[in-house]
């Protein structure tokens, strides 16, 4: 039997709990149809292109609980947790299980034209507003994960940047995962850049407890007409912590995103994204780092649909694998007919430390336009052998040499990190995952 | 200082050095040419301990240790330093940051406390000056798009930070121009002192007029076959090494 009946039988046993505790029409009205999908297709095997590298059937199968009666966490997170970085002035917000907590008001004045808000806040404060963006641009895609998050998902955050805003502080969500019992969670997320806005938005996941978490994320970003928008993840948790990731970016003329996902300690990470380049002279940089040993897991997907002239990708992605791990990487550049003047980068470099690690490296392009200009690499090898004995030569321990040359690898990723102090904190963590000394999260090391 | 005695190395197994004999003293500039793939690089990496080169047979001292027992890490913190004839790229890790590494992992060996900021800064400007490096090097990475003639620059410049008391040369004129060439031969000449020596592969005259060295040693195929002072390294420029051949054969 697939893991997903266990899914289907809680949502057909519990509808009316989830309804009533959600009492979200936007939400509610889209169960059923999730419901549809994954009793006809079920989930994703290891036959679904995207899914190739990861088992969902696995992940899925053990007994998570669910928070269907909305139980608040019991202290106020923002005493509980402190995760913030060091120089860096955001909007927080805590997210603990899928639980969104409220906003603290002492210090966090977001400046004007920024709304953060939950999904039951925005429904009460702007009817009909959610209904537009809640499940649109993922409805586009089907999915079984998001139809999962779809059936199961009862509240969530909205981050509106109204337009002309020029947000000078970044939103910061933090996802708290916490419990005494395995857990699983569904989060759900829409963020709208307003035409000619400019923001950033960082989501910090953590774990607080060594307890088997399961998260299912959707986040969806609608980018408008010479917008900007800077979205940051950094995924530092738990080996107990699987988390099913799925974002999907909407770009009109001119808008431009940068789309960064840092995976420093997880257990296993799958991340989809999608970027859809709908108006001209839209562009999108993607980037990506991940640090992984023991058993740990991360597999990266992406899909930029260049559907409009004159728009630019260009996506980087690094792993350095260690011990057992497994790093994929896959990403597929669509460049449709009238795409002209496409211009589209790809680069997927890997680090093996081991001969256990295994990288799956798979840059796509489809192209069916002329005038485009497109590139796509990938590499798998091991740490510079003449750089090493260069170092070793000049007296630098051999450790210490592959940590620098580690380093520097990772560091070229973290370059595309727009924001300074968030730039040097995750340089700093990097070279403290890579001396060992993030092992697991305690709490939230981002952060102190 | 160095005695090196009947030493033979392998790369890739295959045979290059078939027992060479060399003894430096302190304060000692020795000459080492050859043709082509006679196997001076390979002396000078085993010397450094690079460990895709393997010793078959023969010892090394250095004042007084056995060499070949230490890791390539603690022959440097003993005092040995090669200028390395093609210096490699290391993307993204800043000179600055590949110094103080260096710096401090000298410092650790010998038990004292990492190099203060204020202090570093200024060890690097000192040496910097001596070899005419600019400053603008320090940021960027290890030789990362350095021409051939700042590689060279800058292994000079490495030696005068870590002050090593025997330096290997290998080829550290070649790609020099001629300003350059006397800056970088200047500067090595500033650094000497009764203490340190020096082994300098050269296949130009123009070292030797800048050095004056002590000793000069021709390697044919691995072997030491001939040994001189500074006019040995005359007479090759002169003629080549074709007479020493065929000195050999007769
Ligand atoms: N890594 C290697 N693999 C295979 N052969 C090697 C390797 N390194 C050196 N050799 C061989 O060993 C021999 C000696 O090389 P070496 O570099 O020591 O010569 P050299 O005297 O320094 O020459 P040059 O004046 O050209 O620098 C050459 O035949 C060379 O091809
Ligand atoms: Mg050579």
């Amino acid at each position: 039997m697939s893991s997903i009946q266990q899914y289907l039988d809680l949502f057909a046993s519990q509808r009316t709990l989830l309804d009533e505790g959600c009492g979200l029409d936007p939400l509610n009205a889209r169960r059923d149809e999730a419901a549809r999908m994954l009793d006809a297709t079920g989930l994703p095997g290891r036959r679904t292109e995207r899914y190739k590298y990861t088992d969902v059937e696995a992940a899925l199968a053990p007994d998570y609980g669910l928070n269907l009666r909305r139980l608040a966490p019991g202290a106020d997170p923002y005493a509980r947790y402190r995760c913030n970085v060091p120089d860096l002035h955001t909007r927080l917000r805590y997210v603990v299980g899928d639980v969104v907590t409220p906003e603290r008001t002492d210090g966090n004045d977001g400046g004007e034209g920024v709304q953060v808000l939950t999904f039951a806040e925005a429904e009460r404060t702007m009817p009909g507003w959610l209904d537009r963006y809640y499940h649109r641009a993922a409805a586009r895609t089907p999915d079984g994960l998001t139809a999962l998050n779809t059936l199961l998902a009862q509240d969530g955050l909205v981050v509106r940047i109204a337009a002309g805003t020029q947000a000078a502080t970044p939103v910061q969500i933090v996802n708290m995962a916490d419990g005494t019992a395995p857990l699983m969670s569904n989060r759900r997320v829409v963020v709208v850049a307003e035409r000619g806005a400019a923001g950033a938005v960082l989501f910090c996941d953590h774990a607080r407890s060594g307890q088997p978490m399961l998260t299912t994320q959707v986040v969806e970003a609608y980018v408008e007409e010479g917008a900007s928008l800077d979205l940051y993840s950094v995924e530092e948790t738990h080996t107990a912590n699987t988390r099913f990731s799925h974002l999907y970016v909407e770009q009109q003329a001119a808008s431009r995103t940068a789309l960064g996902t840092i995976t420093l300690t997880n257990g296993l990470t799958c991340n989809r994204t999608d970027v859809r380049l709908l108006g001209q002279g839209a562009t999108t940089s993607a980037y990506g780092a991940a640090i992984a040993d023991g058993h740990q897991h991360v597999d990266n997907n992406l899909l930029v649909d260049h559907a409009a002239p004159g728009c630019t990708s260009d996506l980087l992605f690094k792993y350095v694998l260690d011990g057992a791990a497994v790093g994929a990487y896959a990403g597929k550049v669509l460049v449709r007919e009238g795409a002209q003047q496409s211009l589209s980068e790809q680069t997927n470099a890997n680090l093996c430390a081991s001969d256990e690690a295994r990288a799956f490296a798979q840059p796509m392009l489809e192209i069916y336009a002329d005038d485009v200009k497109c590139n796509h690499g990938s590499t798998v090898g091991k740490l510079d052998e003449s750089a090493l004995f260069y170092m070793r030569q000049r007296g630098i321990e051999e450790h210490e040499a592959r940590l620098l040359l580690q380093h520097a690898f990772v560091n070229d990723v973290l370059r595309r990190v727009g924001i300074g102090s968030l730039r040097e904190r995750l340089s700093y963590l990097v070279e403290m995952r890579f001396r060992g000394r993030l092992t697991k999260c305690n709490g939230c090391s981002l952060c102190k | 200082m160095l005695e090196i005695k009947n030493l033979h190395a392998s790369v890739e197994g295959k045979a290059i050095l078939k027992g060479i004999d060399l003894t430096i003293g302190d304060g000692e500039v020795h000459v080492l040419m050859g043709p082509n793939g006679s196997g001076k690089s390979t002396l000078s990496n085993v010397l450094v301990g690079n460990p895709k080169y393997t010793v078959t047979e023969g010892s090394i001292t250095f004042n007084g240790k056995d060499l070949l027992a230490l890791s390539p890490e603690d022959r440097s913190h003993e005092g040995i330093f090669m200028s390395f004839q093609a210096p490699v790229e290391i993307p993204g890790v800043s000179m600055t940051n590949f110094m103080r590494a260096a710096v401090n992992a000298k410092r650790k060996y010998f038990g004292r406390e990492p190099i203060g900021a204020a202090e570093f800064l200024r060890l690097l400007k000192e040496k910097r000056k001596l070899v005419g490096l600019d400053a603008h090097f320090m940021s960027r990475g290890v030789n990362e798009g350095f021409s051939g003639g700042e590689r060279k620059r800058n292994e000079i410049f490495q030696m005068a930070v870590l002050e090593p008391s025997l330096s290997i040369l290998d080829e550290t004129d070649s790609g020099l121009d001629v300003d350059a060439l006397r800056i970088v031969a200047e500067g090595f000449n500033a650094l000497r002192t009764p203490q340190t020596s020096a082994m300098v592969i050269t296949h130009y005259q123009r070292m030797l007029d800048y050095l004056h060295p002590d000793f000069v040693h021709v390697l044919v195929d691995g072997v030491i076959v001939k040994n001189g002072d500074a006019s040995l390294g005359y007479a090759i420029e002169e003629r080549g090494f074709d007479w020493i051949k065929n000195e050999l054969k007769a």
